[in-house]
C-alpha cells in the first residue's frame, strides 16, 4: 500500500480537521447568541447561515477539486489538511511545487512523491510557509478592530444627531468600506476581463468563457434581485448571489460544449 | 436594535480572547501535523531541504501575510478574522460570504451587528467547506478523479472565480457604481502592462485606487 494513503496519516489529518470544525461551531454559537442579545431578527441570522452555506458549496467543490488535482502527486492527506487549514487555492499549488523542487523532485507537482522523507519535507515547507498570519493575529487583530469599531461608533453617533459635517473626514467613513470591497471584487473582475494565464493551461486567463461567465453572473444576479424586489419575494433575496453564481457556472458548461472549440478555449492574453 | 453598552463591549473582548487562544492553538496543531507525519513515518527531512523550500516561499508569502492581516482584519470582523485566518480561502470564499451576508442583512461591516453576521457567515462557510472536503476525500475518494476530470464539468470548476465575483459585483457595483468605475479602469490598465498579475496581488493597487478615487469623489461632492 502507498505510504501516503496509510490509515495513520488519515487519523492525523482527521484530528486537525476536527479542531477546525469545533472552532467554527464554537464561534458560530457565540455569535448567534450575541446576535439574539443585540436584538437582531432571527430570520436575518438564519438567512446568514443558509445563504452562506449555499454560497459556499460551489467554491468548496472547487477547493475539493484542487485537493484532487494535487492528490496524484502528494496523496490526499497533505492537500486535504493544507486546504482545510489556512490554505488557499493559489498558494497551495505553488507551495507544493516549490517544496518538491527544493527536495530535488524535479517536475514539481506533475511528479509523484515516492520517498517518505520528501513527503515529510513537503509537509513542513507547506506548513511553515503559510503560518505567519497566525503568528501576527494575536498581536494585531484587537487594536485594528478597536480602531474600526471606534470609527463605526462615531458614524452611528453622527447619524443619531444628524450632524453631518460636510467637510469632516468622518463623512467619508460611509464610503471607506464599500471602496475597499470594490477594490477587492474589482481585482477578480478585471482579471476575468484582461488577465493572462499560463500558455499551457486552459481556464486561468481572460477569454471568451471567463467573460461569458462574468457577464451571466452579473446579469443573472441583477435580474434575480429585480424579481425579488418587484414581486416582494423576501425569501429569494439571500439566494440572489449564490443562484446567480450557479447559473453562471451552468452557462459556462453549456457555452464550452456549444461554442466552436477554438472559440470556447480562446484566451486573448494567452 | 440595541445600541452599544458595556456588555457588548465585553463581547468583543471575549471574542478577541477566544480568538487569540484559538489562533495559538491552531498554530500548535498546524505544526504538530508535519511533526506527527515525521514521527509516524519515522523519517526526518534534511534541514537544508526545508530551508531551501521556505526561502522560495517566505519572501512573498510572509509579506503577503502582513498585508492580508492589515487589509482583511478590518473587513472580516473580530470572530470572522480569527476563523478566516485559520480556515483559509479568504479572498475567494470567506470574504465574499461575509460581504454578501452583511449586504443581505443590511448591516455595516464596522458595526456590532456586522460583526455578528460576518462571524456567522464565515463560521458557516468554514463548516460547509470542511465537511464538503472531508466527505469528498473520505467517501467519494474512488469517484472523485472521474468527477473532477470530467470534460463536461471542467469549465464550471475553471470559471468559479468569474462566477463568484461577477455575482458579488452585481449587488455591490450597482449600488456604488460611481466609485466602482475608476478602480476597475486602473486595474485593467495595470493588467495591460502586467497581464500575469494574479488577483491576490492586483487587489492591493485596486483597493488603493478605489479608496483614493472614492475620497476624491467625496471631496468633490460627486458622492455622499
Amino acid at each position: 500500500m502507498d505510504f501516503k494513503e496509510s490509515t495513520g496519516l488519515y487519523l492525523i489529518a482527521g484530528g486537525v480537521i476536527l479542531f477546525v470544525l469545533l472552532q467554527s461551531v464554537f464561534f458560530l454559537v457565540k455569535a448567534w447568541k450575541q446576535g439574539e442579545k443585540l436584538g437582531i431578527d432571527k430570520k436575518k441570522l438564519r438567512d446568514a447561515v443558509t445563504s452562506s452555506a449555499v454560497f459556499t458549496i460551489p467554491s468548496a467543490l472547487s477547493v475539493l477539486a484542487t485537493v484532487i488535482v494535487l492528490a496524484p502527486s502528494l496523496g490526499l492527506v497533505i492537500p486535504w489538511v493544507r486546504l482545510s487549514v489556512l490554505g488557499n487555492l493559489l498558494y497551495e499549488t505553488k507551495a507544493a511545487g516549490d517544496a518538491m523542487t527544493a527536495f530535488g523532485q524535479e517536475g514539481g507537482i506533475s511528479s509523484v512523491i515516492t520517498d517518505p522523507e520528501v513527503f515529510a519535507g513537503v509537509a513542513w515547507v507547506m506548513t511553515l510557509g503559510i503560518c505567519f498570519s497566525l503568528v501576527l493575529l494575536p498581536f494585531v487583530a484587537k487594536p485594528l478592530h478597536r480602531k474600526m469599531l471606534n470609527l463605526g461608533k462615531k458614524d452611528e453617533a453622527k447619524e443619531e444627531t444628524t450632524e453631518k459635517k460636510s467637510g469632516g473626514i468622518a463623512g467619508f467613513i460611509d464610503l471607506l468600506t464599500p471602496a475597499v470591497f470594490i477594490g477587492l471584487i474589482g481585482a477578480f473582475v478585471a482579471r476575468a476581463i484582461a488577465g493572462k494565464g499560463k500558455p499551457e493551461t486552459f481556464g486561468d486567463g481572460a477569454g471568451v468563457l471567463s467573460v461569458i461567465t462574468l457577464v451571466v453572473a452579473v446579469g443573472a444576479s441583477l435580474i434575480l434581485e429585480f424579481v425579488a424586489k418587484k414581486f416582494k419575494l423576501t425569501w429569494l433575496e439571500p439566494f440572489v448571489m449564490p443562484i446567480g453564481m450557479i447559473i453562471a457556472m451552468v452557462v459556462a458548461v453549456v457555452a464550452y460544449n456549444v461554442l466552436p472549440p477554438e472559440l470556447a478555449v480562446l484566451e486573448w492574453r494567452g | 436594535m440595541k445600541k452599544t453598552n458595556k456588555a457588548e463591549r465585553t463581547y468583543f473582548d471575549r471574542v478577541h480572547a477566544w480568538g487569540r487562544i484559538s489562533s495559538i492553538t491552531a498554530l500548535c496543531i498546524l505544526i504538530m501535523f508535519p511533526l506527527s507525519i515525521c514521527l509516524y513515518l519515522g523519517v526526518w527531512p534534511s534541514l537544508s531541504g526545508v530551508m531551501s523550500g521556505l526561502m522560495k516561499l517566505i519572501p512573498l508569502y510572509w509579506s503577503l501575510a502582513v498585508i492580508e492581516v492589515l487589509v482583511y482584519t478590518p473587513m472580516l470582523g473580530a470572530g470572522g478574522t480569527y476563523l478566516s485566518f485559520v480556515t483559509g480561502n479568504i479572498t475567494n470564499l470567506k470574504l465574499p460570504c461575509a460581504i454578501s451576508s452583511m449586504e443581505n442583512a443590511k448591516v455595516k461591516a464596522n458595526s456590532e451587528e456586522g460583526e455578528v453576521i460576518s462571524t456567522i457567515a464565515i463560521a458557516t462557510s468554514s463548516i460547509v467547506t470542511t465537511i464538503i472536503i472531508a466527505i469528498g476525500v473520505l467517501v467519494f475518494k474512488p469517484f472523485l478523479p472521474a468527477f473532477t476530470n470530467s470534460e463536461l464539468l471542467m469549465p464550471a470548476f475553471k470559471q468559479v472565480q468569474p462566477a463568484l465575483f461577477g455575482a458579488l459585483a452585481a449587488g455591490y457595483f450597482s449600488k456604488h457604481w460611481k466609485i466602482s468605475i475608476f478602480p476597475i479602469l486602473i486595474m485593467l490598465v495595470v493588467l495591460l502592462f502586467a497581464p500575469t498579475l494574479d488577483a491576490g496581488t492586483l487587489l492591493f493597487p485596486g483597493i488603493i485606487a478605489s479608496v483614493l478615487g472614492a475620497f476624491a469623489m467625496w471631496k468633490l461632492k460627486w458622492v455622499k
